[in-house]
C-alpha cells in the first residue's frame, strides 16, 4: 500500500516536472522570439536612414545627371520653374539652376544663428546661474513651449506681425519704384525670415546649453570664486568654456533645425529665389529670397511634372546631405567630448 | 575696481535682457493669439465643417480637428511599439560593438533629416503603386500607373518616421534612469531577462515612456511640412461621405483631409486663403492643445529635468 502512494506520487512529482521544464522552454521560447523581434525592430529603425537616402537619390538622378555641378553653381530657379510648368511634354526642360536656393537658406541660417546664439547663451546662463531658484523651472517651461510651438503658428504671427512691420517701418514707395525691375518689396524677405528663425532655434540653443553648463562640476565653480573672482567673471570665463561642447552641440543643432525649416519660412521669406546683393546695402536685407527646404513646399503644387518633381528632390538631397555631415559633425564632437573626460 | 563691477554688471544685464526677449517672444505669441482667437470660438467652429468662402457664418474647424486626431492617433500607433522596442534593445541588450554603433549611428543621422525630406520621402515611397492600397490609385491618365501617395494612413506613417528617432532617444533615456539594483534584484530572483525587463523595468519607466509618447505626439499635431506633401490640400475629408460613419471609416482613411496645421496655412495670406481670424481661431486651439501637452509632461516628469 505505502510503496503504491509512493510510486503514485512519483510519477505525479516526475509529470510535474515535465509539465514544469516545457513550460520553462517555452517561456524561453517567447524570450527569445521577443528578443529577435526588438532585434529587427532596431534593425530597421536605423536602416530607414539608408532606404531615404536611396528613394530621394533615384528621384532626383536625372537632375544630377543632366546638370551636374551646375545645379549648385547656376541660379534662376524660379524662373525654369515656369518654363519646366509650360514646356511641351515631349520637349521637357530639365536644367535647373539652385544657387539661388542654396544661398537663401545660408543667409538665413547664419543670420539666424548670429541672433541666436547670443540670444540662447544669454538666457542660459540666466536659467543656469544669475536666476533665483523659484524661477528656474518656470523659466524652463516657458523654453520648453517656445520649442513646441508650431512652425506654422510660427508663421502665421511673423506673417501678419513681422512682415507688416518691416513693411510700414523700412520700405518706402520710391524704393519700391527703385527695385520694381527686380523685385517686390513687400515685407516678406531675408529678414523677416532671419527674425522667425532666430526665435524658432534659439530654445534648441538654450535646451543644449542649460544641460551643458548644469553638468559643469561644481568645484569649478567653488575654486574659481575662492580665488576671489566674481560670479560674472566665473561664468564668462570658467563655466561657459567648460560647457563648450555643449553649447556647441546645441548650436549645430540649431543649425540643422534652421536649414530644414520649411513652412514658415516659405510663409515669410517671399517665395522667389533672388541672390540679395551686398552692393544694395539696407535692400539685401529686405530682399525676398527662398530656401531649399521652402522651396518644396512653394513649388510642389507644380510636382506633376516629372523634371519639376526630380528638381524638388535634388533639394532634398542637398538637405539631406548637408543635414547628415551636421549630424556626422555632431557625433565627433561628441565622441572626441567622451575620449578627453575618459583620460581625466 | 569700480570698472569691473560696471563690465560685470553689464554682462548680466545683457543675459536678462537676452531671457527677456526669449520669454517676451514666447508670451508675446501665446497671448496675440488669444486676441487674435479667443473671439472666433464657440461651439459652431469647432464641429461646423470647413465651408467654402460663401458661406462664412457656418465654417468650423471639425475636419481638421478630426484630422489631427487621426493622424496622431496612427503615428503614435505606429511609431510607439517601434521606439520601445528599439529602446529596449539598445539600453538592454545592445552589446558595445561595431554593429550597435552602426544602430546608433542611423537613428542619430536620422533623427537630424528635415522634417521636409521625410516628407518627400513618404511621398516618394508611397506613390510606389505596390503601396497604393494605402491611398488611392491615380486612373483616368493614360500610361501612368502609380499610387496617390496621400492618405491619413500614408501621412500617418511618414510622421512615425518623423518622430521615431525622438521617442526612441527620449524612451531610452527612461530606461536608462532605472537603477541597476532593480535588474540586479530581480535577475537574482531567478527572472529570465525579458521576465524583468517587462514586469520590472518597464513600470518603474512608465513615466518616462510617456513622457516620450506625449512629447511625441506634440510633434505630429504641430508639424505641417509632412501634411502639406502627403495629406494634400483639402480642406473637407475626401473619403466617401458622410466620413464619420463607421462603415467609411477605412475609406475616410485611406483619403484626405486636413489638419489644424494644414487649415491655419490654407486660410493665412501665404495659402492664399485670407480668412485671418478663422486661422487664428484654429491657431488658439493649436496652442491651447500644445500648452496641455506641455503641462502634461511636467506633470508626468514632476520635478526631474527633460531631455532637449
Amino acid at each position: 500500500m505505502d510503496s503504491l502512494e509512493l510510486s503514485t506520487s512519483l510519477s505525479v512529482d516526475k509529470a510535474e516536472k515535465k509539465n514544469q521544464s516545457i513550460r520553462v522552454r517555452l517561456g524561453r521560447l517567447r524570450d527569445s522570439v521577443c528578443e529577435s523581434g526588438i532585434f529587427v525592430l532596431t534593425a530597421s529603425s536605423a536602416i530607414i536612414i539608408v532606404f531615404i537616402f536611396i528613394f530621394i537619390l533615384i528621384k532626383s538622378w536625372n537632375i544630377f545627371a543632366v546638370n551636374g555641378i551646375n545645379f549648385v553653381l547656376k541660379s534662376g530657379f524660379d524662373q525654369q520653374i515656369i518654363e519646366a510648368y509650360h514646356a511641351p511634354a515631349d520637349k521637357p526642360v530639365w536644367h535647373f539652376g539652385a544657387l539661388g536656393l542654396l544661398l537663401g537658406s545660408g543667409l538665413t541660417t547664419v543670420g539666424a544663428l548670429l541672433l541666436a546664439i547670443p540670444l540662447g547663451i544669454g538666457t542660459a546662463i540666466v536659467i543656469t546661474e544669475l536666476s533665483p531658484r523659484w524661477m528656474k523651472g518656470l523659466l524652463q517651461s516657458f523654453i520648453r513651449l517656445l520649442a513646441s510651438i508650431p512652425s506654422v503658428i510660427y508663421g502665421l504671427v511673423a506673417l501678419l506681425v513681422v512682415v507688416p512691420f518691416i513693411q510700414d517701418n523700412f520700405i518706402t514707395s520710391e524704393l519700391q519704384l527703385q527695385y520694381i525691375k527686380q523685385f517686390q518689396l513687400t515685407g516678406n524677405s531675408l529678414l523677416a525670415g532671419i527674425a522667425v528663425l532666430s526665435i524658432m532655434i534659439t530654445p534648441v540653443i538654450v535646451a543644449l546649453s542649460v544641460d551643458a553648463i548644469n553638468a559643469v562640476p561644481h568645484r569649478y565653480k567653488e575654486a574659481s570664486l575662492a580665488l576671489g573672482l566674481s560670479h560674472w567673471r566665473t561664468i564668462v570665463k570658467v563655466i561657459v568654456p567648460s560647457a563648450k561642447s555643449g553649447i556647441t552641440a546645441g548650436i549645430i543643432l540649431g543649425t540643422g533645425r534652421a536649414i530644414g525649416e520649411a513652412l514658415a519660412l516659405s510663409m515669410v521669406s517671399g517665395g522667389i529665389g533672388n541672390i540679395p546683393n551686398p552692393a544694395d546695402g539696407g535692400v539685401f536685407f529686405l530682399t525676398p529670397i527662398l530656401t531649399l527646404a521652402s522651396a518644396i513646399i512653394n513649388k510642389s503644387e507644380s510636382m506633376s511634372v516629372p523634371s519639376i518633381n526630380a528638381a524638388l528632390f535634388a533639394c532634398g538631397v542637398l538637405l539631406l546631405v548637408t543635414c547628415t555631415t551636421l549630424s556626422l559633425f555632431t557625433k565627433i564632437v561628441e565622441r572626441s567630448i567622451r575620449r578627453r573626460e575618459g583620460l581625466e | 575696481m569700480n570698472k569691473k563691477k560696471i563690465r560685470d554688471l553689464m554682462g548680466e544685464v545683457m543675459s536678462w535682457l537676452a531671457s527677456s526677449i526669449t520669454i517676451a517672444a514666447c508670451l508675446g505669441i501665446i497671448i496675440y493669439l488669444f486676441n487674435m482667437g479667443h473671439a472666433q470660438i464657440d461651439i459652431g467652429f469647432l464641429t461646423n465643417e470647413p465651408a467654402t468662402t460663401l458661406e462664412t457664418e457656418k465654417n468650423g474647424i471639425l475636419t481638421p480637428l478630426v484630422g489631427t486626431l487621426l493622424l496622431t492617433f496612427i503615428g503614435t500607433l505606429v511609431a510607439f511599439p517601434w521606439a520601445l522596442g528599439t529602446a529596449i534593445y539598445l539600453s538592454e541588450y545592445a552589446k558595445r560593438n561595431n554593429l550597435t554603433e552602426t544602430f546608433r549611428l542611423g537613428i542619430d543621422v536620422l533623427s537630424g533629416v528635415p522634417t521636409i525630406v521625410v516628407a518627400i520621402f513618404g511621398l516618394a515611397v508611397f506613390s510606389n503603386p505596390a503601396l497604393g492600397f494605402l491611398s488611392s490609385m491615380v486612373e483616368g491618365v493614360q500610361d501612368v500607373n502609380r499610387a496617390f501617395g496621400r492618405s491619413f494612413l500614408v501621412s500617418g506613417i511618414t510622421m512615425a518616421v518623423m518622430i521615431l528617432p525622438f521617442v526612441i532617444k527620449t524612451c531610452e533615456e527612461a530606461l536608462k534612469s532605472v537603477p541597476d539594483t532593480y535588474r540586479e534584484a530581480s535577475l537574482a530572483m531567478g527572472a529570465s531577462k525579458w521576465y524583468t525587463i517587462t514586469k520590472v523595468i518597464l513600470p518603474t519607466a512608465k513615466n518616462g515612456i510617456i513622457t516620450a509618447v506625449i512629447l511625441g505626439m506634440g510633434r505630429i499635431i504641430g508639424d505641417t511640412a509632412i501634411v502639406w506633401l502627403t495629406l494634400g490640400g483639402t480642406l473637407r475629408m475626401t473619403g466617401v461621405q458622410p466620413w464619420w460613419r463607421p462603415d467609411n471609416w477605412l475609406s475616410t482613411l485611406k483619403n484626405t483631409g486636413s489638419t489644424l496645421t494644414s487649415y491655419i496655412y490654407f486660410m493665412s495670406p501665404a495659402g492664399e486663403g485670407h480668412q485671418n481670424e478663422n486661422a487664428f481661431g484654429a491657431a488658439f486651439v493649436l496652442i491651447i492643445i500644445i500648452i496641455l501637452l506641455n503641462l502634461l509632461t511636467d506633470f508626468f516628469m514632476g520635478s526631474k529635468e527633460i531631455g532637449k
